[in-house]
Parts: C-alpha cells; structure tokens; sequence
C-alpha cells in the first residue's frame, strides 16, 4: 500500500502542478486524472470509465446535486483509486472522496494565504539585493507547497484509508472553515488598494470609480468594461490631444 | 547576415523565456497578489541582463519592486503582456529620461483584465468542453484515445497562442514604442493605459471580492438588501479604500496582512461578514 500511495501521491503532484507550471493543459481534468490512476494501478479501463463519469459531472453535464466535491481535481484521483482498489462504483467513490477534497481545500486555502506572506518576504530579499532568493520563492517554494497541498492529502487516505481523514475533517470547526474564507475574500481588496497606491491620483480616481459603478450596477464583467474603457480613452484622447495634434488626426487610433 | 541570424537565434531564446515562464505563472498564486511573483519570475532574466552592471544595482531593485505588483491574467494571454513589458523595461533601460516607468505598471493593468478575459473563456469555455466532449465519449468505449486526444486538442491552441503572444508582444512593443517614444506620443499613451487599467481594476474590485454581511433584526431587517439600495457593492469597495487608507498611512505590510487573517476570521465568527 506504501507503493500505491506514494505513486498516487505523485500523480498529485503532476495534476496540482498542471495549472502551476504548465499554464492549465487540463491534466487536472477527472478524465486525464482517473487514466493516469488507472494506469498507475494496473487497470486503464475501469480508470477510463471512472474518468469519465466524473468529467461528466465536472463540466456539469451530469447533475449530482449539491454532492460535487470542491475540488474535482483531487477528488477524482481519491474516488478513481478507491474505485479501482475497493471496485465501488463512480459514483460511490466521489461521495468517498468528498470529505478528502474538503480538506485538499482548506489545506489550498490556508497555502495560499501564508504565500501572501513571499510578498513581504519578496520586498526584503530585493531590497538585500538577493534576487534569485526572491524569484525562489515563486518556482521553488510555491511549486514544492502547491505539491504538498495535494501530495499529503492523498498519501494520507490511501495509505491510512478515508476513515483517518474523516475523523480529520471532523474535527475542524465550521467556524474556523467560514473564517478562512472570508479571510481569503479580504486578501484581494489590499492587492488591488496596492496596485492602486501607485495609480491612482486624484485627477485619475474618476476612472477607477466609474469602473467599478459599471459592474457594481450593471453586473458588466471585466472584459466588457475594458471595451468600455477603451473607447472613453479614445474619446477623451481625441479632447485632450486635439490642439496639440491637429495636422496628423487620424494617429490617434494608433496610441492604441 | 550573420548578425541578423545572431539577433534572431537572441530573440527565439527570449520567447522560449516568456513561453515557459508564462506557463509557470500560477506557482506561487496568492490571495493577496495572485500572480505578481509569477510575473516577476518571468520578467526577471530580462531585468538580469539590462541591468548586469554591479552600479546600476539600484535600478535592479527598483525595477524587480515594480513586478510586485498585483497581477493577473490567463497563463498562454500572459505572455503577450510579458514580452510587451520585457521591450518596455529594455526600453526604460536605453532612455532613462524620457521613459516613464509608470507606464510600464499601467499598460500591464489594462491588458491583464482584457486578455484574461478573452484567454479564459476561449481556453476553460470552448477548448476544453469541446475537448472533453470528445474524449468523454472514445473513454466510455474503454477506448484510451479519449485522454490523449482531449490533451492534444488542449495543447495545441495552448501552444500556439503562448508562443506567438511572446513574440507579437515583444515585437509590437519594439517597433511601435520606440515610434511612439520619438514622436513624444508617451504621454498618450500613458494617458489611456491609465484610464483604462484604473477602470479594470475598478471592475475586479466589484467582482472578484466576494463579500457580503448576513447582519439582520427578525425577517424584515437584513442589512445587505439596505446596503444594496444605497449602492451595491459597498462592502468591496469600501474594503479596498480603507487598505488603500492603511497604504497611504504607511502601517507595515506585516500589520495589514495580521487585519485581513485576523480580522476576516473575527468577522465570519461574530456573523459579520460572509463570503
């Protein structure tokens, strides 16, 4: 069981790695996920099958109700291992894998957050002039935390079984699980009041509060108020510049 | 000849970088900044090779400070914004004077919102239902075609689209800079970059901060629906000023980042706020 935990482990490893290092070639996908289970343990088709029913219910053409794991990526490597291991159905094993990607997830979130900490972390090495310390920190740390989110969880439930990891998941408070989520929904507002800190002036500020009217009422996503955007600063352009560029009026298009 | 064959052999190494590093993007995602380290991973040898004298050390701490910055946006688009910014900072590093470093930041903040956009419904909408569609029905047949052919059509446009994101990126920003760079047009430029990146972000701040308050007296009073009749909204908005109030106050970063942690967890504990 050492064995088989190890490699599904591994099999994490890649998939977490997939949107990390790979730019999302959709390794990640339930269906590539239980293939390579499948092949890890010795029985391609059933992992095919499995895969498949699981794809199905991730790009939500199949209804489970609200039973979707949070994570399909883990979730699926857990359900198509029990699957082929213990010969429980698809579905079965997804209700199995549940409680495990429930945990993948807080353990994804608390990571995430403590990586808000390479920021701060990041400022200082480049300020001490260590730069390749500061880049480390991105390809090395963050891709070897991103494998344990993944590799741990997984090791730990095939190799002690789900019951270990859902007594684990029920000693974690609620509380504590709402908490980090909204801890997690704070984190952007300072990002984006940095990035503003160097933008905004107070003859720009009308731009960043008539974006944010637009969504806020209107529900308009980001790409459509960057079309918006666009053509007000065309326009404005067109104002401001015009005294200025008035024998070539047609380049204003080209500041584009 | 030569020379131009050396240029070109210079250049494809380039894009390799920006190709690579920009399917890396996501290793250190975070909450707070989301790929900025990712992007200054990819911007970073750039930065190395302008700035190789031991006495511009100071412009190579600042510069690697002004990819700190919050970032994001689709991994296979990035890379358009990352050869765009890499012939900037070169550009920046030729004319020190007339170069604005803060356009460099603006332009990055308005494509990222477009290009993520644009990147993310053509990649995790069409490409992939359309991938796994496929490879769905070969897999239910026992057939292993289903995987390989899902991945190979994901691949493909993936591939595409990075590589020559870099290289138009790269060359679009050359050419078309320097142009405008010379004719003085930066602050045009600047002018819309600003514009339009203050509206993008203005826009994430709306959708990408999940917040609500399930504060309520009985069944008739719920706080969020009078918040809502006010302005909708109000609690992102509201919590991106006041950290933009702690920046300007200069509290430490340590401190801000304790207030969101702490302070979210409080919040959701005393029912104040729900995401």
């Amino acid at each position: 069981m050492l064995y088989k935990a190890l490699i599904l482990g591994i099999i994490g490893i890649i998939v977490v790695w997939d949107s990390r290092l790979f730019g999302r070639l959709n390794v990640e996908q339930p269906l590539i996920a239980s293939t390579l289970v499948g092949i890890a343990l010795g029985d391609v088709t059933k992992g095919l099958m499995v895969g498949a029913t699981l794809e199905l219910i991730s790009l939500g053409l199949v209804n489970v109700g609200a039973a979707a794991p949070p994570d399909m990526a883990m979730g699926s490597i857990i359900a198509s291992a029990f699957s082929i291991l213990s010969g429980a159905s698809a579905q079965t094993a997804l209700t199995i894998a549940i409680p495990i990607a429930v945990l993948g997830q807080l353990l994804a979130i608390v990571i995430r957050m403590g990586m808000s900490s390479f920021n701060v972390m990041a400022n200082r090495y480049i300020e001490e002039g260590k730069f390749k310390s500061a880049t480390n920190l991105h390809i090395i740390w963050g891709l070897g935390l991103y494998a344990i989110s993944y590799f741990v969880p997984i090791f730990v439930s095939i190799y002690f079984g789900t019951g270990l990891v859902k007594s684990i998941v029920a000693v974690i408070p609620t509380w504590l699980t709402n908490g980090l989520t909204v801890a997690s929904a704070v984190l952007p507002a300072y990002g984006f009041a940095l990035l503003l800190s160097t933008m905004l002036s107070k003859k720009m500020a009308p731009y960043f509060f008539i974006g944010f009217l637009i969504t806020a009422y209107a529900n308009t996503s980001v790409t459509g108020v960057a079309l918006f955007a666009i053509l007000i600063a065309i326009i404005l352009d067109q104002i401001i510049y015009k005294d200025k560029s008035s024998s070539n009026d047609d380049d204003s298009l080209d500041s584009l | 000849m030569s020379d131009d064959k050396v240029m070109k052999k210079e250049n494809n190494k380039k894009y390799w970088q920006f190709f690579w590093r920009s399917w890396a993007i996501q290793a250190s995602w975070n909450y707070e900044r989301q790929m900025n380290l990712g992007f200054l991973y990819g911007i970073a040898p750039t930065l190395n090779r302008i700035y190789k004298d031991p006495k511009d050390i100071d412009k190579k701490k600042e510069a690697y400070k002004r990819h700190l910055a919050f970032y994001n946006c689709t991994p296979q688009t990035s890379s358009f914004v990352l050869g765009l910014s890499a012939s900037m900072e070169e550009q920046l590093a030729k004319n020190p004077d007339d170069f604005d470093p803060e356009s460099i930041s603006a332009v990055k903040s308005s494509l990222m919102g477009p290009l993520s956009g644009i990147g993310d419904s053509f990649f995790q909408g069409t490409v992939k239902v359309l991938a796994f569609g496929l490879g769905i029905n070969f897999a239910q047949k026992g057939n292993i075609l289903g995987p390989i052919l899902a991945l190979l059509i994901c691949l493909v446009p993936a591939w595409l689209v990075t590589w020559y994101g870099a290289k138009w990126g790269y060359t679009a920003g050359n050419q078309f800079l320097s142009k405008l760079n010379s004719e003085g047009a930066m602050d045009r430029v600047m002018f819309i970059a600003g514009v339009v990146g203050l509206m993008v972000i203005g826009s994430m701040v709306s959708s990408m901060i999940p917040l609500t308050t399930p504060l309520h007296m009985g069944t008739t009073f719920k706080l969020q629906s009078t918040l809502n009749t006010i302005m909708p909204k109000l609690i992102p908005i509201s919590l991106t000023m006041f950290m933009y109030w702690l920046i300007q106050k200069k509290v430490k970063t340590g401190w801000i980042l304790a207030i969101c942690i702490v302070g979210g967890i409080l919040a959701s504990v005393f029912g104040i706020l729900k995401a």
